[in-house]
């Protein structure tokens, strides 16, 4: 009897995707996760703009992660140009990096997992089926969008911020108005902690190689150095060490691997490599979801997205207060002498760990400030490697389950990862040949 | 009787072509007088955020192009209750929902606005471009004094 799980087009995923599984008397006969997204250019399309644009076409490659490509974009330049940022403007982009994170998590916890254990296909019957539980969702959510919009000016593709700091600043106002709804927002957090701690998450272990930036005092999001959980470490400009991207013909994304055949970025290789910076009520959630460092199960990245909403709102509700002891000051962004690059023109590597993983934006800049060459390494990309090594190993242990029950395993290990591949709609088709 | 609490939402991308009109309308709609029992809002290409923001509200209008089967410009004014919402679940997969998906959460979880009103303006074209076709720019005037008149004054 040959199986066939042919599911085109993965559905609560961010993009085109297709899951191709064939079982033949007991042999696995074809596994692969298919990317079908079309090349977007986006480096080229850097190439002979000034660094002072690549922040806001670089943002526009996700929808989601938005931010965390503008940050991305902006250490890179600042790196590349020697600009150093002022105390408030880390603790800035540090407060918008969670809005961001937060919101990611949110979404996929809620709208694109939950459906999966709930019992139902999307969010829409689990408005009717659990109400309060979506309600919380877009409650949650809001607020996040909310912290986007007071630090960066807007909820999705920052506008202020920019090279050497930030073009506008929320009022003292607005940040205890926004601590006092985090504070407030605990409730929805830990009823979120709870919820989850009762999904029955899928058993399934895989060891393999979790790829995390890292840094010495707190549980990095923005710069630091590249850490693997076989213990390589490297600085972020020495990225291509670990990220060897390498093409496969069935799929448009490139591929990534280290001395494993493949890695893993995200929330649980953040999780596995830097626990013990995790804020304590962090820790607390990890004990009540039954996660602890090493995770080896790919199904619990989302548990770990769980563990990092806990973080994010406490860390936020710091930031806010160091930002208000301070004091909000409406300062500008550190000037860039662009009479200090070099006839042969300057390079940076700016890192951070989006809502998926590790993201690296690498750019040469000529004398007169405009790219010359640009690189992103997008999280998804690194994972799809891992996603088919995970997939390989799950079907000889589910192929004696019925399709429509595989289908199911499978397209949850899919969601389990968050992959970004970009927006998509659509249907899915299983065929069942006898 | 104080006049009834309004929100007006622009509805659109404009890097689309006509698919801006919505938010054109809104940004013609704030540079009027507006009384205080109006908010309008440029509201983008909203999703689930929709149902936070339309929740609390006792009347909500929607102003976006939307394909009627009408000429090019002209446009039509009616009533949520009137039309149906197209979002099927299986196409509920990307980072967000759209228009229909958030009004469609809305609807599940009861919370769309008493009064939920459509200003729908036929595009021409929905390209990719930052300028609206010569049709709907001669209509859109129009069409804002129209709102305006009914719910500004």
């Amino acid at each position: 009897m040959t199986k066939r799980i042919d599911v085109h087009h993965v559905t609560r995923v961010e993009g085109h995707g297709n899951i191709v599984v064939e079982v033949e008397g007991g042999q696995m006969k074809e596994c692969r996760f298919d990317v079908i997204e079309t090349p977007r250019f986006f480096e080229a399309m850097l190439r002979g703009r000034s660094y002072m644009e690549a922040s806001h076409i670089t943002s526009r490659i996700c929808g989601i992660c938005a931010t965390g490509h503008a940050t991305a974009s902006l250490r890179a330049s600042e790196n590349a140009l020697g600009v150093e940022l002022s105390e408030q403007t880390l603790l800035l982009r540090k407060l918008v990096f969670h809005g961001e994170i937060l919101d990611s998590h949110l979404l996929h916890i809620y709208m694109l997992v939950a459906p999966d254990f709930l019992g139902v296909g999307s969010v829409i019957p689990l408005a009717t089926t659990h109400r309060d539980v979506v309600l919380r969702a877009l409650r949650m959510k809001k607020l996040a969008g909310d912290i986007c919009a007071a630090v960066a000016g807007r909820h999705t593709h920052p506008i202020a911020m920019t090279v050497g700091g930030f073009t506008h600043f929320p009022t003292a106002a607005e940040l205890k108005d926004l601590q006092a709804q985090l504070v407030a927002c605990r409730a929805d957090v830990n009823a979120t902690v709870d919820l989850c701690a009762t999904l029955p998450w899928p058993k399934f272990e895989r060891d393999t190689e979790y790829v995390s930036l890292t840094k010495p005092d707190e549980y990095a999001f923005i710069d630091g150095e590249i850490l693997t959980s076989d213990g390589y470490r490297f600085p972020i400009n020495k990225y291509e060490e670990v990220t060897n991207e390498y093409l496969v013909p069935h799929s448009s994304a490139k591929l990534t691997r280290h001395k494993r055949e493949s890695l893993m970025v995200g929330a649980l290789a953040r999780f596995n490599n830097n626990y013990s910076q995790l804020h304590p009520r962090a820790k607390e959630a990890a004990e009540k979801l039954g996660v602890k460092p090493k995770v080896t199960n790919p199904y619990l990245n989302t548990a770990a997205q769980v563990v990092e909403v806990v973080h994010c709102v406490e860390d936020a509700i710091t930031l806010i207060d160091q930002l208000l002891t301070r004091g909000i000051k409406s300062e500008k962004p550190t000037p860039v002498d662009l009479g200090k690059i070099k006839a042969e023109g300057c390079s940076g590597v700016g890192a951070c760990e989006v809502p998926r993983g590790i993201l690296i934006h690498h750019y040469k800049l000529g004398q007169d400030g405009k790219v010359t060459g640009a690189n992103c390494i997008i999280p998804t990309n690194q994972n799809v490697g891992n996603l088919e090594a995970d997939m390989r190993a799950l079907v000889p242990l589910i192929m004696e389950k019925p399709v429509a029950a595989m289908q199911l395993d499978l397209e949850m290990l899919v969601r389990a990862y968050d992959p970004c591949i970009s927006c998509s709609v659509h249907v899915m088709k299983v065929e069942k040949k006898s | 009787m104080a006049p009834e609490r309004t929100l007006i939402l622009g509805v659109g991308n404009p890097l689309m072509g006509d698919d801006g009109a919505g938010i054109e309308a809104v940004r013609m709609l704030a540079e009027a007088n507006l009384p205080a029992n109006i908010t309008v809002k440029d509201a983008a290409t909203p999703g689930w955020a929709l149902v936070e923001w339309i929740k609390d509200w006792p009347s909500v209008v929607i102003v976006d192009a939307m394909q009627m089967g009408l000429k090019p410009g002209e446009w039509q004014c009616f009533d949520a209750r009137d039309v149906r919402f197209t979002s099927s679940e299986g196409a509920i997969s990307l980072h967000d929902s759209d228009l229909a998906g958030g009004l469609a959460l809305a609807e599940a979880l009861d919370l769309l606005p008493p009064q939920l009103t459509f200003y729908g303006i036929e595009p021409e074209s929905t390209e990719h471009g930052m300028l609206l076709s010569p049709a709907v720019s001669a209509n859109l005037p129009e069409l804002v004094k129209y709102i305006l008149n009914k719910y500004a004054m």
